[in-house]
């Protein structure tokens, strides 16, 4: 993918920049708004990572800049806020996501990653498939081996959310909003508790481990 | 009609008109009614002045015989109705054009003979005793009837206009003025729930208090404004400057960590670090979070949340942590929707607080009741364990920022879960209580803890 970086401290720069590089990205790095929108109007790019506080032009501006000129490149904000209002006065500004200072590359990549591709499973599909597991959304059965699983809603949901992005990494921020609606830092595990629930109904009864823990980050799953 | 007239009746131009009214109507009726009094008093007098001087006259008759005569003459050519003239004689016989009889209802005037019908109207009489007979002379009081019915007109006639155009110029200002006091409270009131932008709108008419008021109104949510914006800008300053670093030390501990070769003593202590700054961001984000909140977060994000539902989504989210760590997690709520207005990301963070809070600070065994129930015109969250509790003399202190029990120094936390939710209950004007919990048998000295946020319902 073709990614651009809008970010004016170095370190951090250079670091997403080397990591996204490392994962295979080619990635433009701009340490100011200005020469930010510029580069983001002028070359055609994947997904932009921008920071809400540049010099030359800040993020929301450069943001609503450029959903004005009806460009909707998929935007990753960076914000050192993270208060509720920041949150939303970023995703009404035209933010698709937004990721909090500091975060852990893993995260990053994760969040790019959904952003740049729109789930490959079509939201009409009606069964799920991964590996011997399927998911039937309409009768709300989960089989695998010809076994039938018991899971409640939640458990569902979280199966679902998954199996949609299968392959993709999920992190454990990504499914609290997902999943539970929650889009602050709970203190507790509960992410954790509630995929090794999971774990427990649709992986430890059989041979081969289909929810994969990624490191640093989250979960994903694979055939 | 009825929110129209309680406006009305509560707006000052209103409520000056009607007291004007009133006064008037009290001088009115004081300064007339003295004159009708003056004025029928003189009358009645000349009544009886001139009855004494007939009386006078009638005395001068020699004989009994004579007076009979004389009262019976004059009596022919007066209407009874007007004047009576009566002499009963020593003997009972009778003369006159009319009687004075009494009855139950005191005394009457009657026509005389054999047929005797009621005179109406009021007489004033004076009798005397003259050659043995009784002589009674009566004069109807008609004109002073006739005197109050003047009064009373004159009453009507200057009251009438003068109320109406007092009462009506009244509402018209109230009406004038009224949507202008309807325009800066609806700008106060846009103030107060947190829209600092709000202004009062262009008001047509003079230059008067009122637009006064307006002006000044503007310029403190102005000020309001800027000040506001000032201290976000610091905060948000502050955050980006300390933030960024942190962000640096993160990067740099990873790239350690990834260069390899480090001895499992250096992995350990880098591990750490990088613990230690994952910690600092916690604090730092909810200190930013607290600060933000204080300073007036706005209440326009504010819509109807059923914190029976929000309830259950929480003890959900946390009973399979709760399982991990032993606690028994329960859950009681109204069958119906428990609906308060409020930041519903806000409250659902009051939940996680309070039930993380139980988790932390309790050992394991112990229950831990979320409970949502309506009590009256509220609607009551609260969260109670069995575990040690909070001693009364400290729970004023657990609501302050970073303050942590003696007892509770070695357990993780900020010391911040408390402060967000005294924070967010004051943003939703729902009242805080820290109490006792579920006292358990034993041991004895365990009180266990009770949090409830009490919140108007909608």
């Amino acid at each position: 993918m073709k990614l651009l970086v809008i970010e004016d401290d170095k370190t951090t720069g250079d670091y997403i920049a080397q990591g996204l590089r490392e994962e295979g990205h080619a990635v433009d790095l701009v340490p100011d708004g200005r020469a930010g929108l510029i580069q983001a109007t002028t070359c055609a790019y994947d997904v932009a990572i921008i920071d809400r506080m540049l010099p030359g032009l800040d993020g929301l501006s450069l943001i609503k800049t450029l959903r004005g000129a009806k460009n909707n490149l998929p935007v990753l904000f960076l914000t050192s806020m993270g208060g509720v209002d920041d949150r939303i006065d970023g995703l009404t500004a035209g933010g698709d996501d937004y990721l909090v200072k500091p975060f852990a590359f893993g995260e990053l990549s994760a969040r790019v990653a959904a952003l740049a591709r729109r789930p490959q499973i079509k939201e009409e599909a009606i069964v799920l498939k991964a590996g011997s597991l399927s998911l039937d959304l309409i009768r709300r059965r989960a089989v695998r081996d010809d076994v039938e699983i018991d899971l409640l809603p939640r458990e569902f949901a979280l199966l679902e959310h998954l199996m949609r992005r299968k392959g993709r990494g999920q992190t454990r921020t990504m499914l609290l909003e997902a999943i539970w609606d929650i889009s602050f830092d709970p203190q507790t595990n509960v992410v954790e508790t509630h995929v090794s629930r999971l774990r427990a109904k649709i992986d430890k009864p059989f041979a081969t481990e289909l929810i994969k823990t990624v490191r640093g980050a989250g979960y994903r799953i694979e055939d | 009609m009825v929110a129209p007239m309680k406006w009305l009746w509560r707006s000052t131009p209103m409520r000056m008109a009607l007291a004007l009214v009133v006064l008037f109507t009290c001088v009115s009726l004081l300064s007339l009614g003295g004159a009708f009094y003056v004025i029928r008093t003189s009358i009645e007098e000349t009544i009886r002045t001139s009855l004494t001087q007939d009386l006078a006259g009638f005395r001068a008759a020699p004989t009994a015989g004579a007076l009979a005569t004389l009262v019976a003459a004059e009596a022919e050519a007066i209407d009874p109705a007007t004047r009576i003239l009566s002499y009963r004689s020593r003997d009972g016989r009778h003369f006159g054009n009319g009687l004075i009889v009494q009855s139950q209802n005191g005394f009457e005037v009657v026509t005389p003979g054999n047929n005797p019908s009621p005179v109406g109207g009021e007489f004033l009489a004076l009798s005397a005793v003259i050659h043995g007979g009784r002589l009674t002379l009566a004069t109807n009081l008609q004109q002073t009837w006739d005197l109050r019915e003047t009064f009373r007109n004159i009453l009507l006639m200057s009251l009438l206009p003068t109320g109406t155009i007092t009462l009506l110029s009244g509402m018209v200002i109230a009406r004038r003025s009224g949507r202008r006091i309807e325009a800066l409270e609806g700008t106060l009131d846009k103030l107060t729930s947190g829209d600092l932008s709000a202004r009062t709108p262009e008001m047509p008419g003079r230059l008067d208090d009122l637009s006064n008021i307006a002006a000044r109104v503007d310029r403190m949510a102005q000020a309001q404004q800027t000040s506001v914006s000032v201290l976000k800008q610091v905060s948000a300053d502050i955050a980006h400057d300390l933030k960024t670093p942190i962000q640096r030390v993160a990067v740099l501990l990873n790239r350690l960590r990834e260069t390899g070769g480090l001895s499992a003593q250096a992995a350990q202590i880098v591990a750490q670090a990088g613990a230690e700054t994952d910690g600092i961001v916690t604090t730092f984000q909810a200190l930013l979070q607290i600060a933000q909140i204080e300073g007036g977060s706005p209440k326009s994000r504010f819509a109807p949340v059923d914190l029976g539902r929000l309830g259950a989504d929480f003890v959900e989210v946390y009973g399979p942590a709760a399982e991990d760590s032993d606690h028994r997690l329960s859950f009681t709520a109204p069958p119906g929707p428990a609906v308060v207005s409020g930041d519903k990301g806000l409250l659902g963070q009051v939940f996680a607080n309070l039930i993380e809070n139980a988790l932390r600070h309790t050992p394991p065994d112990s229950a831990i009741e979320v409970r949502v129930e309506p009590v009256d015109d509220t609607v009551r969250l609260s969260v109670r364990d069995t575990g040690p509790g909070i001693p009364e003399a400290e729970r004023a202190n657990v609501l302050r920022r970073l303050y942590r029990l003696e007892q509770s120094r070695s357990t993780q936390g900020s010391g911040l879960g408390l402060s967000l939710v005294r924070v967010v209950a004051q943003l939703h004007d729902a009242r805080l209580e820290l109490g006792d919990g579920i006292v358990p048998e034993k041991p004895a000295d365990q009180k266990g803890l009770r949090v409830s946020l009490t919140f108007p319902a909608l």
